[in-house]
C-alpha cells in the first residue's frame, strides 16, 4: 500500500516543529528518512501514526485519506509504527509482546494470526528460544528485533521505523536492515527514519533528508551519498561520519513512554 | 498460643478484606495513574445496597450480586464523567477529583440509608471451635471469597488479552496505543475491575464489622495503605499488603491496646515511604500489575 504525505504541519502545543512535509512510499518501497538530531524525524512518524495530530496537510494510505486518524484506527488501517527506543512491554514475555502486537487483529482467524507470527519470528529467529523471557531482559538488539516483530504481527501494509540502528553494534545493525530490505522484497511498504545514514543507504530504494521540519533533499541513496552536502554533513550533525562505534550491544532497559502521561 | 492463634485468624479474613480493596487502587492507578479515593465509598456503599436489599426480603445472593453490580454501574460511570474527560490527568488532579466523588458518594449515601451503620446478616450464621480457636463461619467465607477472587484477577491480568492489554497500557501507553489498545477502554475496564472487587469486599466486610455512610472512609484508608506497601503496582503486592495489615491490627488490638489499631496502617506507610518507597514486596520497578 502506498503511503503519501502533502503538506504536513505538526507540533507540540503551540511549537510548530513540521513545516509542510511532502513525502511519498511507492507500494512495496523501502524510504529512507535522514536527517540530525532534532530535525524533526520522530515528530514526522507521530503524526503519520496519529500520536500527534497534524495541524495541517494530508496523509494518503493507499486509496484512503486518513488524516486526523488516532493511532488506534490508524493501526487498524494498516499502518504499524515502531516506535524510538523500542518500548517494548518489558514485564510480559516475547510471546506475550507478539500477541499484544496483533491485537487489532484479535476478532480475525486465529491461523491467520499464527501466519503472521511464524513470519515474524522467521524473520529474526534469535526471538524464537526466548519466548517465555520477560522482553525486558533482552539485550538491545533482540528488543528492537522484538519491536518490529510485535509490529508485523498487526500484519501492516505500511511499516514505519524510528532509528532501528540506535545503540546497536554493527553487525546488528546490518542483520535488521537486511530483514527490513527483505520485507520491502515480500511486498511491504517501509520507511524508515534513521540518523545511520550509511546504514539505511544500503538498502533504501529512496531517501529523504530532513532539517529542521523540512525535507531539503530527496533522491536516490547512491547520489545523496555523493551530494557535497550530505557528505559535509551541513545539516548539523555531520551523521554521514556517523557509523555507530563496534562492540557488544550493552543490555539496555527500555526507556520509559516518550509523550505518555507518565 | 491460642490467643495468637485466634488474633491471626482475625487478622487475615480482615485483611482479606483489605486485600480486594486494594487490588482496586492497583488496577486504576497502573493504568492511568489515577489514586481513586472513592475506592472504599465503592465498598460501603456495596454493603449498603446489600443490606437495604436484604432488608426488604431479597435472598442473601442475590442481594449482593445487586450491590456489586450497582457499584460496578457507578465505577463505570464516574470514570466517563469525572476521569475521562479530564486532558492530561495528574496524580494530583486525580485525587482532587476523586475526592470530590467520594464526598458526594457519601452525601449519598447518607441521604439514602441515614446516619445509622447496619450489619448484613451473615449467609452461614454461628461459629465453630478449632483447637480453641472461635472461628466464624462468614470469616471462613471471607477468606475463601477473597482469595477466588484475587485468583481470577491474577489470572486475569495473566492470561487473558484484555488482562494483558491493560498491563501493556500500564507499562507502556505509548506503544499500547500504537497496537491499536485504546487507553480510554483500558481505563474505563480498570475502573469495572476495581468497582467488582472494591463491592466484593464491602458485601463480605458487612457482616461483621458493619456498614455505614461513613464506613469508606476507613476502608479506602487501608485499602490504601495495603496497596502501598506492595508498591501500588502489583496485584500479588496489594494481597499480602492487606493480609499483613489486616494481621498487624490484631495483633496490635489483641496485645497492646485496641485503642491504636487504627493507628498501625498510618505507621506502617510512613514506613514504608520513608524506607521502601517501590513497596516492601516489589521485585523490581518494572514489574506492574
Ligand atoms: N514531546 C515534545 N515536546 C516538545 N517538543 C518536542 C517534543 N519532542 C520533540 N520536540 C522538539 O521537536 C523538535 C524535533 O524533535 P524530533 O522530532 O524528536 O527530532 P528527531 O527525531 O529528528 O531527532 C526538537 O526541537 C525537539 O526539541
Ligand atoms: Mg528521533
Amino acid at each position: 500500500m502506498s503511503l503519501e504525505v502533502r503538506g504536513l504541519h505538526a507540533g507540540y502545543g503551540r511549537l510548530p516543529v513540521l513545516h509542510g512535509i511532502d513525502l511519498d512510499a511507492a507500494d512495496g518501497e523501502l524510504v529512507a528518512v535522514i536527517g540530525a538530531n532534532g530535525a524533526g524525524k520522530t515528530t514526522l512518524l507521530r503524526a503519520l501514526s496519529g500520536l500527534l495530530t497534524a495541524t495541517a496537510g494530508t496523509v494518503r494510505l493507499g486509496d484512503a485519506d486518513v488524516t486526523g486518524l488516532g493511532p488506534e484506527r490508524l493501526a487498524r488501517a494498516g499502518l504499524a509504527h515502531v516506535p524510538e527506543n523500542r518500548l517494548v512491554f518489558p514485564s510480559l514475555s516475547v510471546d506475550d509482546n507478539l500477541v499484544l502486537g496483533g491485537y487489532t487483529r484479535r476478532r480475525g482467524p486465529a491461523a491467520e494470526r499464527s501466519r503472521a507470527r511464524d513470519r515474524a519470528l522467521a524473520l529474526f529467529p534469535r526471538l524464537e528460544p526466548r519466548m517465555r523471557q520477560a522482553a525486558g531482559t533482552l539485550s538491545g538488539g533482540e528488543q528492537q528485533m522484538l519491536a518490529i516483530a510485535r509490529g508485523l504481527m498487526a500484519q501492516p501494509r505500511v511499516l514505519v521505523l524510528d532509528e532501528p540502528s540506535v545503540g546497536l553494534a554493527p553487525r546488528l545493525v546490518g542483520e535488521i536492515f537486511s530483514a527490513l530490505g527483505r520485507l520491502r522484497d515480500g511486498g511491504l511498504t517501509l520507511v524508515v527514519v534513521e540518523q545511520n545514514a550509511r546504514a539505511a543507504f544500503a538498502v533504501a530504494d529512496r531517501a529523504y533528508v530532513m532539517d529542521r521540519g523540512r525535507v531539503v533533499l530527496e533522491g536516490e541513496p547512491a547520489t545523496l551519498m555523493s551530494d557535497p552536502r550530505v557528505t559535509a554533513g551541513f545539516l548539523g550533525g555531520g551523521f554521514a561520519a556517523e557509523v555507530p562505534a563496534p562492540g557488544p550491544a550493552a543490555p539496555r532497559p527500555s526507556a520509559p513512554g516518550d509523550g505518555g502521561r507518565r | 498460643m491460642t490467643d495468637l492463634l485466634q488474633l491471626l485468624f482475625a487478622g487475615l479474613s480482615q485483611g482479606a478484606v483489605y486485600a480486594l480493596i486494594a487490588i482496586g487502587f492497583v488496577a486504576i492507578f497502573t493504568v492511568s495513574g489515577v489514586i481513586n479515593l472513592a475506592q472504599g465509598e465503592f465498598a460501603a456503599l456495596a454493603g449498603l445496597v446489600a443490606i437495604s436489599a436484604a432488608g426488604g426480603g431479597m435472598l442473601l445472593p442475590a442481594a449482593a450480586v445487586l450491590a456489586v453490580s450497582t457499584v460496578a454501574i457507578v465505577a463505570v460511570v464516574m470514570e466517563r464523567l469525572v476521569i475521562f474527560p479530564v486532558r492530561g490527568m495528574t496524580t494530583l488532579v486525580s485525587l482532587i477529583l476523586t475526592l470530590g466523588v467520594s464526598t458526594g458518594l457519601k452525601a449519598l449515601m447518607l441521604l439514602i440509608y441515614g446516619p445509622d451503620a447496619k450489619g448484613l446478616e451473615p449467609l452461614f450464621p454461628g461459629a465453630f471451635d478449632l483447637a480453641g480457636v472461635s472461628i466464624r463461619y462468614q470469616e471462613l467465607l471471607i477468606l475463601a471469597v477473597a482469595g477466588v477472587v484475587a485468583l481470577a484477577v491474577y489470572w486475569f491480568y495473566e492470561k487473558t488479552l484484555a488482562g494483558k492489554s491493560l498491563r501493556a497500557c500500564a507499562e507502556q501507553p505509548v506503544a499500547a496505543r500504537l497496537v491499536g489498545i485504546s487507553l480510554s477502554r483500558a481505563s474505563l475496564l480498570s475502573f469495572l475491575i476495581a468497582g467488582c472487587v472494591g463491592a466484593i469486599g464491602g458485601v463480605l466486610a458487612s457482616p461483621i464489622y458493619f456498614t455505614g455512610w461513613e464506613s469508606g472512609l476507613t476502608l479506602g484508608l487501608k485499602g490504601f495503605v495495603a496497596a502501598t506497601l506492595g508498591g501500588l503496582v502489583s496485584v500479588r503486592g496489594a494481597v499480602l499488603g492487606g493480609l499483613l495489615l489486616g494481621v498487624l491490627e490484631n495483633l496490635t488490638a489483641g496485645y497492646i491496646s485496641t485503642g491504636l489499631r487504627d493507628a498501625v496502617a498510618f505507621f506502617l506507610l510512613i514506613v514504608v515511604l520513608v524506607a521502601r518507597p517501590s513497596g516492601i514486596f516489589g521485585r523490581h520497578a518494572e514489574a506492574r500489575v
